[in-house]
């Protein structure tokens, strides 16, 4: 929904020109202040927004930068609180589900625009985008309920059948099944809707004549798709795949349910661990004082990575509108 | 004399290597071929990767929750507490349903004025100002949604020394759907014809008045679309709610009240240790699902009829 921008301005010339006509008249009625005060509103609200969240961070900032970045270990009532757990949660169940997801959703893309029977497009289309409205807090349960158990009975004996997979993953024997690599599933399944939503429509409006000529040429199906398509649409399945990213990072209560909350660095992802956002829900309830601030402190680090993320993926997008406005 | 004489010569070699290349190509179409077929059933594959446990997801959402939500009590009753005597007490989920009724209301009042005002201004204005905004609120839109809980709760909560109230979940909801409702309008806005606007700005109505009369209305199916979506995104949020609505076991609509939200007793019911609860969550996951789905199909099926009458 985002990842619409808005087409660049039109303003017909009569728009301005008729002000002066019309000389006498006010150009600035009412109406206008109306809407100039609820934009300073917004605005407000949006400086208030992230001012509110740096400021509360600043007493963390000012002592425990350090630790923050580069700590272990979360001390609940009196510190030090080290960030460094969640920060690498965050990274790891967010690149492993964003290669699932990405690999399986361009897949699912390119089929619904080129292999499905055409009346059956507009339905699978209409059914990915009414599942990316799912709320989260649906697949969490979902992870927590149904894929906790079934990656304890059949997941982690199947992974430790293969060589190498006690030094890649770990061997967690008997927990209750929550871990980062579910976690990474959960958020996998959970951003393909959005990703998929997104890139089909990318792949969609590749200009018809190009696949036409490339097909006209004896091109396979494939080769329509590897040497036409995807490198035409390539700019904006990038700005996808940044949004999906944006998405994961931020997502809450999903990993909440299913990474087990253990603030310890933990690179064998079937053991539990956390991510930043999650943290700060499941921190927040309890948390006084200096925690407080040091949570505010995650959410700065949070909104910095999520405001540069979707800034690229929205730079991406409007290239690629260029890209194909040129061809 | 020599040109005819190289015509020849080529025409004889070129039946060899017409022959040549189309073995050649031969081969290669084959190869070609093979190779599409396998990348495509791939391609075909990953569909079904993508489909099957997202499907499974609804199934178990609906078998399991069915059950649930078709007693009576689940909608009237307050939740209760399991016992050991009363293992399978859960009693209702009225204090979520109308939890959640009252924060999308209340955030609804917040958001929908200012959000359309503002993209009313972004669709007529190319001040320095506008330019700003959209892009504040084109960020704003994929902000994370325990951010907005974290400035409530600041603000709302500490600062305004308001405390855990239905206030601070809808304000927290509200920050969250008014760049959604900005973006949309903006571009439904965008999207009304220029013919319009011209025809009532050649007819002598000033320019204020062309906006409210002529373009707002114009406009009014995909803003109303837009406040849809902004809804149905809304009320599935968990994590702004979880920080700043308190989580009362009542049913009351006044803003100063601690209420719960579906979302919320999702997640805390998940976590109980009780199996009744456990199985209850599905019943209050269905419900949520069914209310968001019906929002954005509604949306959705309002806004392709209206462009077909028009």
């Amino acid at each position: 929904m985002s990842i619409v921008t808005p087409p660049p301005p039109d303003f017909s010339p009569h728009e301005e020109e008729v002000p002066e006509f019309n000389s006498g008249t006010p150009s600035r009625t009412w109406y206008h202040y109306l809407l100039i005060v609820a934009s300073l509103v917004f605005a407000a609200v949006s400086v208030g927004f992230i001012g509110t969240i740096v400021w509360n961070s600043l007493p963390d900032f000012a002592h425990h930068t350090g630790t923050l970045l580069g700590g272990n270990g979360w001390q609940s009532p009196t510190g030090p609180f080290g960030g460094l757990a969640m920060i690498v949660g965050t990274v790891e169940t967010s690149l492993v589900a964003l290669i699932i997801a990405v690999v399986i959703g361009l897949g699912t893309s390119i089929s619904i625009v080129f292999i499905l029977p055409r009346r059956f497009r507009n339905i699978v289309a209409t059914l990915v985008e009414l599942l990316a409205a799912v709320p989260s807090v649906v697949y969490g349960l979902w992870g927590f309920l149904v894929l906790a158990p079934w990656m304890l009975k059949t997941v982690i004996p199947w992974l430790d059948k293969w060589p190498f997979s006690h030094e890649l993953f770990g061997n967690p024997g008997q927990q209750d099944g929550q871990s980062l690599l579910l976690a990474s599933i959960v958020l996998a399944v959970m951003i393909l809707p959005t990703f998929v939503a997104i890139s089909r429509e990318v792949i969609s409006v590749v200009p018809h004549d190009l696949v036409e000529a490339s097909l006209s040429l004896g091109a396979t199906r494939w080769q329509v798709i590897r040497g036409v398509v995807l490198p035409t649409a390539k700019i904006g399945l990038f700005g996808a795949t940044f949004l999906a990213l944006a998405r994961a990072t931020g997502e809450t209560v999903a990993v909440a349910l299913v990474a087990g909350g253990v603030a310890n660095v933990q690179f064998h992802l079937l053991y539990p661990g956390t991510s930043i956002a999650s943290w700060i829900a499941t921190e927040f309830g309890e948390a006084q004082g200096n925690e407080i601030s040091a949570l505010m402190a995650l959410g700065v680090l949070l909104m910095l990575v999520n405001f540069g993320l979707s800034l690229i993926s929205r730079g991406l997008v409007s290239r690629q509108r260029k890209v194909l406005a040129v061809v | 004399m020599s040109e005819i004489n190289q015509l020849v010569e080529t025409e004889e070699t070129g039946t060899n290597m017409r022959d040549e290349i189309r073995q050649i190509s031969d081969q290669f179409r084959a190869r070609r071929q093979v190779r599409s077929r396998i990348m495509v059933t791939l391609c075909a594959i990953a569909l079904g990767a993508t489909a099957v446990p997202l499907l499974l997801l609804l199934y178990q959402l609906f078998k399991r929750g069915l059950p649930v939500v078709l007693h009576s009590a689940f909608y009237t009753q307050l939740p209760q507490t399991p016992t050991l005597i009363a293992p399978n007490a859960t009693g209702g989920v009225s204090n979520a349903i109308l939890g959640t009724l009252v924060l999308s209301l209340y955030a609804s009042i917040m958001a929908i004025p200012i959000g359309v005002l503002v993209g009313v201004y972004l669709a007529e204005s190319d001040s320095k100002l506008a330019g700003g905004l959209r892009v504040t609120a084109q960020t704003m839109a994929g902000a994370p949604s325990i951010l907005m809980g974290l400035f409530a709760f600041s603000f709302i909560v500490r600062d305004l020394n308001i405390g855990f109230s239905a206030l601070a979940g809808s304000f927290a909801l509200a920050v969250l759907m008014l760049p959604v409702i900005v973006i949309s309008s903006e571009i439904a806005v965008r999207g009304v014809p220029h013919t319009l606007r011209e025809a009532g700005l050649a007819l002598g109505a000033k320019p204020h008045k062309v906006s409210m009369k002529i373009v707002l209305p114009a406009a009014v199916t995909g803003i109303v679309t837009g406040i849809i979506l902004a809804i149905s995104r809304a009320i599935g949020e968990t994590a702004p709610v979880l920080l700043v609505i308190g989580g009362g076991y009542i049913n009351s609509w006044k803003p100063l009240d601690p209420v719960s939200a579906l979302p919320l007793s999702i997640y805390e019911n998940a976590k109980s240790e009780w199996p009744s609860l456990r199985t209850e969550v599905w019943g209050i996951a269905l419900v949520l699902v069914v209310f968001v789905f019906v929002l954005s199909l509604s949306a959705r099926i309002w806004a392709s009829r209206k462009q077909q009458a028009r």
